[in-house]
Order: structure tokens, then sequence, then C-alpha cells
């Protein structure tokens, strides 16, 4: 990050694109030879092609599958919304029955409402305290009329991380399409799809150092899901998403792929090693609490909280010298509590006194001992002028 | 400037950042008076504590838990009670408050209970006069 630029610590949002990745990305568009249709025949095309080819092999790789079942969309949010309409919308007439969690990303909430809306059941599931997903309540919530169970693998506010492979290994039993949000794990957590019992899983580029604007829903071999495409137009990715490759994308996501799985086995630990310095630091500014996860999570996720500290006054008090995420959608008045720390049993006013704070590739030790002493500086103003009794009522 | 001290006018930056009379009163003669609201639904709960001498207001100060407006507000209350008598004259309500600091509509609730814990302090003030 350039001098003076706020401490990035918001690397669940997004990382930044690492720069190895935005010069192969350049390469590509300046490349004549690398100019064709990836569809194409001719040699332009037949070389994008090659390219396309070798960066669907990266991708797949880094999740331990074949080349041939990872289809190339926009990204994350489109590949969840490919994999659970679609497949809902395949199972055929009638209604059917999905599985989800109510502490899932957006996109997710967002599709299984919308599949209500087509007639279809959902059944949302409550995590436990710690922010996962009991597998014993996915073998109990499902029917004879469940099309698909759709989890994700870490949350993305506190990084509570899934027993996938138990889940998996249910639904496998059960005859049940399996569909995984690895958008936060994917580079982070070792993935093996084979191993896991995934039928679906959906991940991007941006979020391990690739470019924004390009993701990728492996889809199991055998049995395959039935799946209905969402967009038409020309038969790419085996029909199932139509539109012309995006070679710069697509190649830029295959070596952020490469890159993240050849430090798959430092880069976690070193990551995590970081995530509880950052907490001991913040002990200074103590009570202060855990969301979630409580050190088996996610290795760069670290959601806290500030007993007594109003989540806007905290932001305007850090004034733009740390990026992070607050607890609330947005600082307005109006703004919403986050509904996943809510789901896990906090209050209004204590998602709104949380902060998620997530490390990534570039994150230094200097950068965390700087953040920490930052949020201790800025919270114990604010305790100062607290009237008697608020850190104890607002918790 | 950052995209969040964009958001507050220079008033609320200004006085959030120094949070002037925030804390405990200094020691000293005459009585002490207090106002407390609290609506934690509303996101706000303030607290004015006052030392009174011959009908006027010598020191005030502050406690609060709330957004910057909130904050602001209380501190602002605070600063300009001072030397003022107990009898209302310098009483502030929370749309001058909201027009002073440029808050926007939805954060008057929020001033209102600042305006709630000055009327209160006030109130007990008024009261210790009373024969």
């Amino acid at each position: 990050m350039p001098d003076g630029a706020p401490i990035y610590l918001d690397y669940a949002a997004t990382a930044p694109l690492d720069p190895r990745v935005a010069d192969v990305m350049c390469e590509c568009l300046r490349d004549p030879a690398l100019q064709g249709n990836p569809t194409s025949v001719h040699a332009p095309g037949r070389a994008a092609a090659a390219r396309v080819d070798l960066a669907r092999a990266q991708v797949a790789r880094l999740i331990g599958a074949q080349p041939d079942s990872i289809v190339f969309t926009s990204g994350a949010t489109e590949s969840v919304n490919l994999a659970i309409l679609g497949v809902a919308r395949a199972a055929g007439k009638g209604s059917h029955h999905v599985v989800t969690a109510r502490t899932e990303h957006r996109a997710t909430l967002d599709a299984c409402r919308q599949l209500e809306r087509e007639g279809q059941s959902v059944s949302w599931l409550k995590p436990d305290s710690d922010g996962s997903v009991d597998p014993g309540l996915v073998a109990a919530s499902l029917r004879p009329d469940t099309a698909l169970v759709s989890l994700m693998h870490a949350n993305n506010e506190t990084g509570a991380i899934n027993d996938i492979a138990a889940i998996g290994r249910l639904c496998r039993e059960r005859g049940v399409a399996f569909h995984v949000d690895a958008a936060q794990s994917a580079g982070k957590l070792p993935i093996d799809v084979q191993q896991m019992g995934v039928s679906l899983l959906s991940y991007c580029a941006h979020k391990l150092g690739g470019p924004k604007g390009v993701g990728a829903l492996y889809l199991k071999h055998r049995p395959r899901p039935a799946l209905q495409p969402l967009q038409f137009g020309g038969g790419h990715e085996r029909g199932l998403r139509a539109g012309t490759l995006a070679t710069h994308q697509i190649v830029g996501f295959g070596l952020a792929c490469e890159l993240v799985r050849a430090g798959l086995a430092t880069e976690p630990a070193r990551i995590r090693a970081l995530r509880e310095r950052l907490w001991t630091g913040l002990q200074a500014a103590a009570p202060v609490a855990r969301n979630g996860a409580s050190g088996h999570g996610l290795p760069g996720i670290l959601n806290v909280r500030f007993p007594g500290v109003e989540g806007e006054s905290l932001l305007l008090a850090l004034d733009g010298r740390l990026a992070a995420s607050s607890g609330s959608a947005c600082s307005s008045a109006t703004a919403e509590p986050s509904y996943v720390l809510r789901a896990l049993g906090l209050s209004d006013l204590a998602a709104q006194a949380s902060l998620r704070l997530s490390l990534g590739r570039e994150t230094t030790a200097d950068e965390v001992d700087r953040a920490a002493r930052l949020l201790v500086a800025c919270v114990r103003r604010l305790r100062a002028a607290l009237p008697a009794g608020a850190i104890e009522r607002i918790a | 400037m950052s995209e969040i001290r964009a958001m507050y006018s220079s008033l609320v930056r200004e006085l959030f950042e120094r949070l002037p009379h925030a804390g405990d009163l200094a020691p000293g003669p005459g009585a002490l008076v207090h106002g407390e609201a609290m609506a934690l639904d509303r996101g706000a709960w303030v607290r004015f504590d006052a030392r009174i001498e011959d009908g006027r207001i010598v020191d005030c100060a502050f406690r609060a838990w709330g957004c910057p407006h909130t904050l602001a507000a209380a501190a602002l209350v605070a600063g300009r009670m001072h030397g003022q008598g107990i009898d209302g004259e310098a009483a502030f309500d929370a749309r001058r408050l909201a027009a002073e600091l440029d808050a926007p509509p939805e954060k008057l609730g929020r001033l209102l209970v600042v305006e709630d814990a000055l009327f209160g302090m006030l109130a007990r003030a008024l009261a210790l006069q009373l024969p």
C-alpha cells in the first residue's frame, strides 16, 4: 500500500491485485496474438483458447478438480446464483426443497428467497454460537423432496468454518446435490472437492489476489448435477454460461490460483499468527470480545466487538486510517446491524459495536501492531466519555 | 478529507475530535445537579453534570454514548451552559442543535435525548432554588 494509505485489513471484502497477476493480464491485453475469441478456430482464437485452457487447469487444481468441471462466470455471486437457481429449477416441475443457513452471503440468501417466490420451499438453518452449522442439523432438515443443500465453507464475517466433508458425506448418502460457497476459503484453506463430497462449488478471483469480475463454478462429473442455465446466447461453457470468455480476466484468475496454491503450505499459518498477534494487541482495549469462531476459524478473519463503543463513532475516530468492515451495513441512523452477528445471538447494539478485521497476503506484523494501537486508542477515547454502566449495558 | 469525515460538518468534527467538557466535573464549591436520558433503541445515552452557584451554572460536563452528532451536541451544550442561568434562558432544543450541527433528519431522535438530559438537569437545578 502507498505511504499514507490506510492500513488495509479488509481482505475478506477483496484482496489487492497481485502485481504478477496484473502483469500477465496486461500482457494478455497487449499481445496481438491473444486478441482472438477463445471459441474461434483461427490462430488468434486458438492462442487465446490455449491460455484459457491453462487457466482452467490452474483454477481447477486449486480445489482438486478436473479442468472440464470448471465453468467460468463473472464472480462468486453469479456462480452461487447459477448453482442454486440452476439446480432447483432443473429439478423439474412441482415444489422442491432447498436447505441453507441464515448466515450465508447475500448471494445465497437472495437466490433462495427468489426460489421461495417461485414456489419452492427453503429451510433456513440456525448456526451454533460459533457460527458453524451442525451437520446433524443438516441431516435432520433433509426431506424426500430436497433438491439442494447450499452452505458456505467459511463465513465471510466471522470466519466460522463448516464441516464440509461431513455434510458432503450425508448429502451423498441421501442423493442430494451439495453446493459450497467457497468465496472466502478458496486459496486460504485446502480444498479437495472429491474428498469433500461436493457437487458444486463457487469461488472467485478477487478474494485471492486476482481480478474482480471473474469467478468459477465447479460441477461434479459423476453424477453431474442437473443445472439449468441462467443466461442464453452462444452455448459457451458447455451451454451453462453464455457469453464470450474474457481471456485476460481468466488468465489472471488462473495465475492467482496458482500463486495461492503454492503458498497454501505456509501462508495460512503466517496469517493465523498475525491474526492472533492482532487479537493480543487488542487486549489493551479490554473488554473486547471475539464474535463467532474463536481461533479455529478462517486464518485471516478476526471479528471483534468493543462493548460500550458506538459503531459510527468508532468509524469516525478511526478517520479512514484503517480499512475494515463495521458491524452494520452503513453508518447512517437506519443502518441494519449485521444479520450474521444477530443470527449468532448478538444484540443490535453489540453488532454495531463490532468490527471485522481481515488479513491477507500483504499484511505485515508492523501493520497489525499499528492497527491494534490505533484501535485501542480510539476505543479508549470513546469509552472515556461514556456514562457509568454503559460498557456493561452495551455489550 | 476521508470519506467518513466528509459525512459531518466541520463543527461536528471539531467537537468530536476534542470532546470538550467530557468526563467529570472538577472539584469546587456549589451544589451539584445532573440530568440523564437514555434511549438505546435510538442510539443515544447522555448525562450532564453541573455545579450551581447563586442561580448560575459555573461548571458543566457531559458523558455520552452515541454517534458523532450525539457526542458533538452534548459537548456543544455543556460548553455553552457555563455561566448561564438555570431558568432555561440558554436552553437548547433538539431542532436548534440539529440546525447548528447540520445533522441529517434521522439524527433528530438522538438529539432529543440530548435535549431530555439537559432539561432534566435544569429541572433539578431549578428545584434546588425552591424554598
